[in-house]
């Protein structure tokens, strides 16, 4: 169970930056104050873990009108502030949530204090709903995220006591990877995942079902679908690709992983295996437009680590910087872990 | 080496050591590689280097440094921090 809920205060709990909005500073969310109430009543406690001056944790409790149960505003990072306030409030780390509306602070906390539950903003009112943070009724989408929440906790906490490396870990879970043909029934899923993904999703915007439909049809492109799971439990689909495929180069227009699956290979699996079925087609170069932005540092770790380069930045058209990471497709391969499977 | 490059490079094996918690980093040579098969940093966990390097050194390499050679080895991101470090970056 959940005794507590962490908040980060910029651009999440107040709606704009505290340091950088003058002599008013920014009103609280009105969403996410209705579901900080309405999970206090519930006797969830809140707390604050914001980089601002001590200032933003006072007008934060004015702004609510609710006195949280630890407040830190400092410079470190936020599993440091994490581990100060489950200190204070007696907690251990898998009875505290994190909301950011950064990826890479949310990021940073599941990676060194995997037990805590790290949320998204847009994520909280669905979790809300869950009985892990006291909600009553449970619907059967509610029980199956709950569900997963659990599985990946058990997950985590089996991986801490592990000794061998990532891989051998990754197998002893009995991981399973499958990369196939995208198919009518995943048009919902891939929808949501354009919407969803930002730490692995190389254009950052939203693809309707109806484009996801047109792209299955044509005789130019491949959606390929990427499925997740193991004996903890079955992710499904958490992942795809949209690849416009010509003799002479693929282009991937679109790579995006849900971050259930971060950690656990498979944007390395998908892009070792999208290599290997260019070079299998004679295609000379992979090129991958992919958007420039703090946001998919991830996805750009993982491009660079497969063996993609990139020129120089595209001009930016204005909104977003973009570069394209390419490389040549008969190059040394990236290894595909032999428990991803894909279509004979 | 400067004294203050040596400095560098043991503030990046502890940090290293402290994400991986995996004592090799402190001492594995220069030329080892961040990623994969050398120090085996995944995506996840180079974002928290690159995260973490942000915060102490203000020196932002996911928005500089787009080949990320920047993690070719141990010794590359000491050079890379120490150089930018040294001269202010000029705006793209």
């Amino acid at each position: 169970m959940i005794k507590c809920v962490i908040w980060d205060l910029d651009n999440t709990l107040l709606d704009g930056v505290y340091l950088e909005s003058g002599e008013r500073p920014p009103p609280v969310s009105t969403a996410l104050s209705a579901v900080l109430h309405e999970l206090a009543g519930r006797g969830i406690l809140h707390a604050i873990a914001s980089r601002n001056p001590p200032e933003a944790g006072v007008y934060a409790e004015q702004a609510t009108g609710h006195a949280f149960a630890a407040v830190v505003c400092g410079w470190g990072a936020k599993s440091a502030a994490i581990e100060t306030i489950t200190a204070e409030l007696g907690l251990t780390a898998d009875e505290v949530a994190f909301v950011d509306d950064d990826a890479l602070e949310r990021a940073e906390v599941a990676f060194r204090l995997p037990e805590v539950l790290v949320l998204a903003p847009q994520d909280l009112r669905e979790a809300a709903a869950l009985p892990l943070l006291g909600a009553p009724a449970s619907t059967e989408e509610a029980r199956r995220r709950g569900e997963l929440y659990l599985q990946r906790r058990a997950r985590r906490e089996e991986a801490r006591s592990f000794g061998g490396s990532r891989e051998d870990f990754l197998r002893h879970c009995g991981t399973r990877v499958t990369i196939a043909p995208a198919s009518a029934a995943d048009l919902p899923r891939l929808h949501e995942l354009s919407v969803r993904t930002h730490q692995f999703n190389s254009t950052g915007i939203a693809v309707a079902e109806a484009e996801f439909a047109a792209l299955l049809r044509s005789a130019d492109h491949q959606v390929a679908a990427v499925r997740l799971a193991d004996r903890f439990g079955d992710d499904g689909l958490v992942g795809a690709c949209v690849i416009a495929t010509s003799p002479a180069s693929w282009q991937v227009r679109l790579l995006m992983m849900s971050c259930r699956a971060l950690g656990r290979g498979v944007i390395d699996a998908l892009l070792a295996w999208i290599c290997r079925a260019a070079r299998a087609e004679g295609t000379d170069e992979i090129a991958v437009a992919c958007v420039i932005s703090p946001r998919n540092v991830p996805l750009r770790i993982a491009l660079t680590s497969a063996g993609f380069r990139t020129g120089r930045e595209l001009e930016a058209d204005g909104a977003e910087r973009t570069a394209v990471y390419r490389r040549p497709a008969g190059d040394a391969l990236p290894e595909l872990p032999d428990w991803v499977t894909v279509p004979a | 080496m400067t004294p203050g490059s040596a400095d560098l490079t043991g503030e990046i094996r502890l940090l290293l050591a402290e994400i991986t918690g995996d004592g090799a980093a402190l001492e594995a040579p220069l030329g080892t590689p961040l990623l994969r098969d050398g120090i085996g940093l995944d995506s996840l966990g180079g974002t928290v280097l690159l995260t973490e390097i942000k915060r102490r050194y203000r020196v932002d390499i996911a928005d500089e440094d787009l080949n990320l050679d920047s993690l070719a080895s141990i010794g590359a991101l000491a050079s890379y921090l120490q150089a930018r470090m040294a001269a202010p970056w000029s705006p793209r």
